[in-house]
């Protein structure tokens, strides 16, 4: 079954005297276990898109089936559940909880889906065990480098076992040699078969991906697969 | 939502949360702070008071007393001749009133009847009132005897020549300190005193003069002795006549028995007063209710004035904590579990800051009540109204930031910079 499937999906901000259309109509599809880079220049919509694909918006119109969900309709409360479930965010900006433990960060997402006490603790030991950064669970994430604070980001992403990984820029605050090693992360979690979307700007970082989607204006300008370097 | 550990989780970030922002903290936690410290303070000091007075009353014998008294009934020109036949209040009255149906309520009765005379022993000599007693005087009013012994039936019955003593008069008339067997001469009526009272001493505050003292002024003697042998009245007319009814509400109904009783007895002319029971019904259940709404009110202004901080606080604080609600909503948090967030920190904050408050509020009463020399007496249903007033306004107050907080849209919130 495929994880993500958009027909004609499109977004209008603003009203009629002044819309501005984010998207076009969009047609994506990603199979599971797929790792997909979705770019394009500031403006083209890829933003739009990676917010709807992640439950964090609805469509203007248009439908989207995420893991055989139809989403496009759903409520706040069912969207927070559907994005608890079934998807991970990576944030280019890390978006830890400053005050609380890199363990409860880890625990957070599993704590909203109502996983019993000492399950959510020995699973995120597990991964952040499995991130690489074992030894960092009591400590607060201002104590961490921006590397070791991405690769909470993913621990937490990971905790509910979501459908798909969205990773929006996660390099973009890093530097080179510390961006590879996330995007050797990535690519080790997408080896486990996971699903992966990343967003970036970066044609470098795109190049990692096996299937690279570009956005230009609110449509899909290419779509290629090609075996990653 | 299920909810594994969901409200231990969410209070321990509470706590987190405050415990990081410990000046903000604070001055949210200060409204509530001022407001149960006002409350209960007023409260304690009010109760304090009121606890006085209710020594007081217990040291006269009790509030649960039902008086019959004497009136004039011409006010002007010359008295009918029913008003010259007309008796007055008489030992009659106190008997038949003992008897009517309601009247076993009554678990005491007492009279007197007072006189003005010249009083001698071998070291003093004094113009003085003289009471009168009778049935159960004594103890109605919160006497005891000390040295000697009280009045028995037999004394009142015969109206025999005896005599108890205040301390203050026995300290007078007998500065020697041997009392008990001594003459004395009331009017023209030789007397043996028989017994002295025990030394009765109230202060409202400390450093106050004594209430009591003119009660130790006392001279006693059976109310027959003044009727019979001083005045030559043959009625044995009375200047007060005392039912206790310890349950107020059978006081009402016996009143109302009483009153038509005594009409009749007396040619169906008002001649006498009887207490208003209805009234004193009404004061003994509001006694200090003024002071606990004046407190309550000022302790809710306080409330409403912290919450009102409280708000502007929380939407201030929101500013900076958009993102990271941004965060929870984008990993799955609804907005209802982030709307609870919110209001377990102000619940949190709102039962700290009640902690505090007790403690002001505690402290502050005694300073109070310490400062007026009356002993301070703190009531568990202040405490209880305190907290709840507290957190009823915390609760309020908070809703609105809360909903706020909630309703981002999770998008907007992540973007925030």
């Amino acid at each position: 079954m495929n994880i993500i499937e958009t027909r004609g999906l499109t977004k209008v901000y603003g009203s009629n005297g002044n819309a501005v259309h984010a998207l076009r109509g969009i047609d994506l599809v990603v199979g599971r276990g797929e790792y997909v880079a979705l770019i394009g220049p500031s403006g083209s919509g890829k933003s739009t898109l990676m917010s709807i694909l992640g439950c964090l918006d609805v469509p203007s119109g248009g439908t989207y089936a995420l893991d055989g969900r139809q989403v496009e309709k759903l409520s706040g409360a069912d969207l927070a559940a559907i994005r608890n479930e079934k998807i991970g965010f990576v944030f280019q900006q890390y978006n830890l909880l400053p005050r609380a433990t890199i363990l409860r960060n880890v625990e957070l997402p599993m704590l909203y889906a109502g996983v019993p006490r000492k399950e959510r603790r020995q699973r995120a030991l597990d991964l952040l065990e499995r991130v690489g950064i074992p030894d960092k669970a009591n400590v607060l994430p201002g104590a961490l480098s921006g590397g070791q604070r991405q690769r909470v980001a993913i621990a937490r992403a990971l905790a509910n076992r979501p459908a798909l990984l969205l990773a929006d820029e996660p390099t973009g605050a890093l530097d080179s040699k510390t961006g590879q090693e996330v995007l050797a992360l990535f690519r080790e979690l997408h080896a486990q078969g996971n699903t992966v979307l990343l967003v970036t700007h970066d044609p470098a970082i795109a190049a990692t991906a096996e299937r690279r989607v570009e956005l230009h204006d609110g449509l899909v300008l290419r779509d290629q697969m090609e075996k990653a370097a | 939502m299920k909810t594994s550990g969901a409200f231990h989780a969410r209070l321990l970030e509470a706590w987190i949360e405050l415990r990081q922002n410990p000046g903000r903290s604070f001055l949210q936690a200060l409204g509530v702070m001022l407001g149960v410290a006002s409350v209960l303070g007023g409260f304690s000091i009010s109760d304090s008071q009121r606890q006085q007075t209710q020594r007081v009353f217990a040291r006269v014998g009790g509030i649960d007393k039902l008086n019959v008294m004497p009136t004039d009934t011409v006010y002007q020109g010359t008295p009918s001749a029913l008003h010259n036949a007309n008796l007055g209040l008489r030992l009659e009255d106190a008997v038949d009133g003992g008897k009517v149906p309601t009247a076993k309520a009554v678990n005491a009765t007492s009279v007197i009847k007072s006189a003005r005379a010249r009083v001698r022993s071998e070291f003093a000599d004094q113009e003085r009132d003289v009471n009168g007693i009778g049935a159960d005087y004594v103890p109605l009013n919160g006497y005891e005897v000390e040295q000697g012994r009280g009045f028995s039936a037999h004394d009142f019955a015969t109206g025999a020549p005896v005599a108890v003593l205040g301390s203050e008069a026995a300290s007078v008339f007998f500065p020697t300190g041997e009392i008990v067997g001594k003459p004395l001469r009331i009017g023209n009526v030789p007397v043996t005193v028989i017994g002295v009272f025990h030394e009765k001493n109230f202060r409202f505050r400390e450093g106050q003069q004594n209430i009591f003292a003119w009660r130790n002024r006392i001279v006693a003697v059976p109310s027959l002795l003044v009727a019979a042998r001083m005045e030559g009245d043959q009625y044995h007319r009375l200047n007060r006549v005392t039912f206790r009814v310890p349950d107020l509400k059978a006081m009402a109904d016996f009143s109302k028995e009483l009153s038509s009783l005594v009409t009749s007895n007396h040619r169906l002319e008002t001649d006498f007063r009887l207490d208003d029971v209805a009234k004193r019904l009404q004061r003994q259940m509001s006694q200090g209710d003024v002071y606990n709404i004046i407190f309550m009110l000022s302790g809710v202004l306080a409330l409403i004035g912290g919450g009102m901080v409280n708000v502007n606080i929380q939407l201030a604080s929101l500013k900076e904590r958009v993102r990271e609600v941004g965060v929870k909503m984008a990993i799955g948090a609804p907005g209802k579990e982030i709307f609870k967030a919110f209001m377990t920190e102000a619940l949190l904050l709102t039962l700290l800051g009640s902690a505090a408050g007790f403690l002001i509020g505690i402290a502050f009463s005694w300073v109070i009540t310490k400062s007026i020399g009356v002993p301070l007496a703190l009531a568990p249903l202040s405490f209880v109204w305190a907290t709840l007033l507290a957190v009823v306004f915390g609760f309020l107050f908070a809703l609105y930031p809360a909903a706020k907080a909630s309703r981002q849209s999770p998008m907007e919130a992540l973007r925030y910079e």
